[in-house]
């Protein structure tokens, strides 16, 4: 080996310990950067209201800078001549390597480079690299350990949040959450049925799109109050629109009486029902899907207020809430249920993840809400099932309009077979004649019959299969209004549930029990006192009459009086009470109640006239529906009666 | 002789220089290292100082050490040309014949001693800006070669100024190396005392040859100066240039012009022969830092400004030395 060779090695050798050691103290260097970024995240998370991410991109950062710094120390390579001049300066060789390594590949300087290569082997020789280059920690560790320390220190502290922010927060869960369920539901409807109509599927829609977007990018309080609102009031007329077809109110009508009656009557029979699914091993009644739900319920509150309370630790509530999802878990097995979410929602109790926890008994309460839906439309299937009636004038009646459309079809069938003989005629005939009017309220329906039977009559048996056939139509297409009806009644619940949701404060869960008799305004029943209040919910919400017209409409039961044959009571003149408007009782201060309700800020665009009859309706609708005390119902119909 | 003797008979005849001329000159160690340095390197000193601190002793005991023709030139205000340079006179054969002959000036000699030069009018001082640089007179239309080695080391007289007469920049320029003599100490002046106030009188040795040092020249020449040290010279140079963007902030204000590239010159060659006399074979940074100050301090002219304050040439360089960084990378960053 040359001399030169000797210097180059001896250079080298320091080059390669040198980039290892810049990636040494690059790391220090980076890991003290790295630190002060994550403790300025987590200085700036502490003192303010930041979301989480703020933290994960400092500790990302702060992670990533040592682990860069190094991997730059470690590329940047130096060339001999660097490292020569290097050596040079901190060895004070006064250029002796540096020229060494220049001139001794330039023959020009012959015996010159020879003398310059020796002298300065002679100088490398006497040096040890690795006494020059040690593997110390360089100060900057010191500095990175006392940011870490601060860091960790800091980690211990508790984050200052204003009660404002905290509510804030609060509320955008809450609308986050609320916007879930309410694109949950609505698109499950959806999937269940899809509306006929375009309008009302696009509403629905609407619905579906509103919640999915309160869940993306949760809003405010107030706008998303707005957004639901405005959302409200576009379905409602959509809702009133339909309500303006006489023969759908009137199908409805039928329909609802003929379903009232059927509860009243099997209201004893109804635990007996038994609803099976599609693989016959469901035993639950909608009766015990109701009770585990409620039950459900309860288990959810006192996980949230394990979680509110911050009583995580506390091992006897912990026990209590796991005994009783247990317990539930039990019940669900017994009926033949599989609820999944419930056994993750035990699993996540025991590993103390409380919001695991919630989440998975709000899946399961979503659930259960779903199983008892549909085994309350199995119980009225098998009811209506039981109790069509025999003909068709008696199924026209009842507003039984599948039954008589299906007795609409045999009947085509027979006459477009060709071989009725007049007997079987007559008989169709007869029940045709008989279907007319009870059709009468059907719209087109009587008309199709009339065709038919005069058809039938001039012995055009196709021509009156045709007819019959149109009024079969008819009728379906009054079914699928009502189902749309019904679609848009289950999008204006879940929107005024999640409206209630919002505005309250409360899960989706408990808005559903919120206003309901015997519960507190938190959703849980009453203490100390035994409520009347059955559990099974025999006082029910009114019917949603919003949407439609039900000013003509006769309802003797719903009147404060009762049925009664007695007439109109003739008080004495004593007990006649001096009407005097605007007052109860002259010179008596006008009593007042404060209502509570959401405060929607915003210009009003209704009419005036269109208001006042909104309100007149709204007046008209508390009257009947005995909304409103006996005392005041005399000056509140005229107050209303006089608005102009 | 080869590479290897020859630096090895520069630092016996450099060591053997010093030891002469200090049996004369007391102290002044820098002084004379330097003058030796410009001697190696065959550049021109100035020496600068009151009177009586031992210039001319020094210049006249290195005419002693050396084995060179020697001429003092004490120059005064009606000081000519000519009477530096020599001139033609008409001389007068035996045959009776008159013809004209050049008589040759004291200029005509290897080692010459300008005394007080800044007493001689510009038009005498200029005479010597041809000498200086080209190693040639022109008199009489005909241009005669000095012959080397040749040496000019100047004396002036920084009080006294009345009746003097600056040396013009480019007179100034052509000087490789400007030297400030300064007080002695106390034991210095002591030992002077003792040498010159008593009888014994001290005897210098011949060190060198007219031959040796033209060698000793040549193999300063050969040292090598590798790129980063000339980098170093050239931005030390460039720092000095008023008014440009590798001027230093100080340059700008107080300096009119920078220096010449004859100081980019004057560093490296000095750094080289300060190189091998201290028994390197390469120019480090910090020859040229020791160099600096005598190699540029003349070639800096200062502005109103700086006179107005009291900046010296010397304050800047130091300025500037402690500006520019040695490593080229460090400017790039």
């Amino acid at each position: 080996m040359t001399g030169f060779e000797r210097l180059v090695t001896r250079i080298e050798h320091a080059a390669r310990r040198r980039r290892l050691q810049r990636a040494w103290r690059a790391f220090w260097t980076g890991l003290v950067v790295g630190a002060c970024i994550w403790l300025v995240a987590l200085l700036s998370y502490k003192l303010l209201p930041l979301p989480m991410r703020v933290l994960a991109i400092g500790a990302v950062l702060g992670v990533a800078a040592p682990l860069v710094a190094a991997i730059g120390g470690l590329a940047r390579r130096e060339s001999p001549q660097q490292t020569a001049i290097w050596l040079d300066k901190q060895q004070r060789l006064e250029e002796r390597v540096s020229s060494a390594i220049e001139v001794g590949r330039d023959p020009k300087y012959g015996r010159w480079s020879e003398l310059l290569i020796d002298d300065a082997n002679q100088h490398l020789e006497r040096l040890d690299i690795r006494r020059i280059l040690p593997w110390t920690l360089p100060k900057s560790s010191l500095w990175a350990l006392l940011v870490l320390t601060i860091g960790a220190a800091l980690g211990f502290v508790p984050e200052h949040r204003s009660a404002s922010y905290v509510q804030k927060q609060r509320e955008r869960e809450t609308v986050r959450d609320t916007g879930r369920a309410l694109a949950d539901v609505t698109r499950r409807d959806l999937e269940k049925r899809a509306p006929a109509l375009d309008a009302t599927r696009r509403a629905v829609e609407s619905v579906a799109e509103l919640g999915e977007q309160l869940a993306r990018k949760p809003l405010t309080k107030p706008e998303a109050l707005r957004e639901l609102a405005k959302l409200t009031e576009k379905v409602q007329q959509q809702a009133r629109e339909l309500g303006q077809n006489a023969a759908l109110r009137a199908l409805a009508k039928k329909q609802s009486d003929q379903s009232d009656r059927s509860d009243k009557s099997d209201q004893s029979d109804r635990s007996d029902t038994k609803t099976e699914s599609a693989d016959g091993k469901m035993k639950a009644t909608s009766d015990d899907l109701e009770k585990l739900k409620r039950d459900l319920e309860r288990a959810l509150q006192s996980a949230e207020a394990l979680k509110k309370e911050g009583a995580a630790r506390d091992k006897a509530a912990q026990q209590n809430l796991a005994d009783a999802l247990n317990s539930l878990s039990q019940q669900a097995k017994e009926l033949g249920l599989n609820i999944s979410s419930l056994s993750e929602a035990i699993e996540a109790l025991k590993s103390g993840e409380i919001d695991q926890l919630l989440k998975d008994l709000a899946v399961a309460d979503r659930d259960l809400e779903q199983l008892a839906e549909t085994a309350r439309a199995l119980e009225q299937m098998q009811m209506q099932a039981e109790r069509v009636g025999k003909d068709l004038p008696e199924q026209l009646q009842n507003g039984q309009a599948m039954a008589a459309r299906s007795t609409l079809q045999k009947m085509v069938n027979l006459l477009k077979s060709g071989n009725v003989d007049p007997k079987q005629l007559q008989s169709v005939m007869d029940e045709v004649s008989r279907a007319i009017k009870p059709a009468g309220q059907y719209g087109k329906v009587a008309d199709h019959l009339k065709q038919a039977l005069q058809r039938m009559q001039a012995k055009d048996n196709a021509a009156a299969a045709q007819s019959l056939a149109d009024a079969a139509n008819e009728l379906q297409k009054l079914m699928d209004q009502l189902a749309d009806a019904e679609s848009l009644e289950g999008a204006l619940s879940a929107l005024r549930r999640a409206q209630a949701a919002i505005g309250t404060g409360k899960s989706w869960s408990q808005a559903g029990t919120l206003g309901q008799p015997g519960f507190k305004p938190g959703g849980r029943p009453g203490r100390g006192v035994g409520t009347w209040a059955d559990e099974d919910g025999w006082i029910e919400q009114p019917p949603m009459t919003g949407a439609w017209d039900n000013s003509g409409i006769e309802r003797p039961e719903m009147s404060p009086r009762g049925i009664t044959d007695r007439g109109e009571a003739a008080l004495s003149e004593g007990l006649t009470p001096t009407k005097v408007r605007g007052k109860l009782s002259p010179g008596g201060p006008m009593p007042s109640v404060t209502l509570k309700g959401l405060s929607l800020k915003g210009s009003s665009k209704v009419e005036v006239q269109e208001a006042i009859r909104a309100a007149q309706t709204d007046a008209q609708s508390a009257l009947s529906h005995d909304q409103v005390p006996r005392a005041y119902q005399g000056p509140v119909r005229d107050y209303f009666g006089d608005l102009k | 002789m080869n590479t290897d003797e020859q630096i090895a008979k520069f630092r016996e005849i450099y060591a053997a220089l010093k030891r002469e001329i200090g049996k004369v000159i007391v102290g002044h160690e820098p002084i004379v290292d330097s003058t030796l340095i410009a001697l190696m390197a065959g550049g021109h000193v100035l020496l600068e100082g009151v009177p009586g601190l031992g210039k001319t002793l020094l210049v006249r005991t290195l005419g002693e050490v050396l084995d060179l023709t020697f001429s003092r030139i004490q120059f005064t205000p009606d000081l000519m040309p000519a009477d530096i340079m020599g001139t033609n006179l008409v001389m007068e054969a035996p045959d009776g014949r008159r013809t004209f002959e050049f008589q040759h000036g004291p200029i005509f000699a290897h080692l010459i001693l300008a005394d007080e030069i800044n007493r001689a009018t510009p038009k005498t001082q200029s005479a010597l800006l041809e000498a200086m640089q080209e190693h040639s007179v022109t008199a009489g239309g005909e241009v005669r070669r000095l012959a080397e080695p040749f040496f000019v080391l100047a004396t002036q007289n920084p009080i006294d100024q009345e009746g003097t007469y600056p040396l013009p920049e480019a007179q100034l320029d052509r000087f490789f190396f400007k030297l400030l003599v300064g007080y002695p100490t106390a034991a210095e002046l002591t030992e002077v005392l003792n040498r010159t106030t008593e009888t014994a009188q001290a005897t210098v040795n011949r060190v060198l040859s007219r031959e040796g040092l033209i060698e000793l020249q040549q193999l300063v020449r050969q040292v090598p100066a590798v790129s980063h040290v000339k980098d170093y010279a050239v931005r030390l140079v460039l720092a000095t240039h008023p008014k440009t963007n590798t001027a230093v902030p100080i340059a700008n204000q107080f300096l009119r012009y920078g220096s010449s590239p004859r100081g980019a010159q004057a560093l490296i060659l000095a750094g080289k022969v300060r190189a091998l006399a201290q028994g390197r074979f390469n120019v480090s940074f910090d020859d040229i830092r020791a160099v600096a100050l005598p190699a540029l301090r003349h070639r800096l002219i200062l502005n109103f400004e700086a006179e107005a304050e009291g900046i010296t040439t010397d304050k800047i360089i130091e300025q500037v030395l402690s500006e520019v960084p040695e490593n080229a990378a460090a400017v790039a960053a």
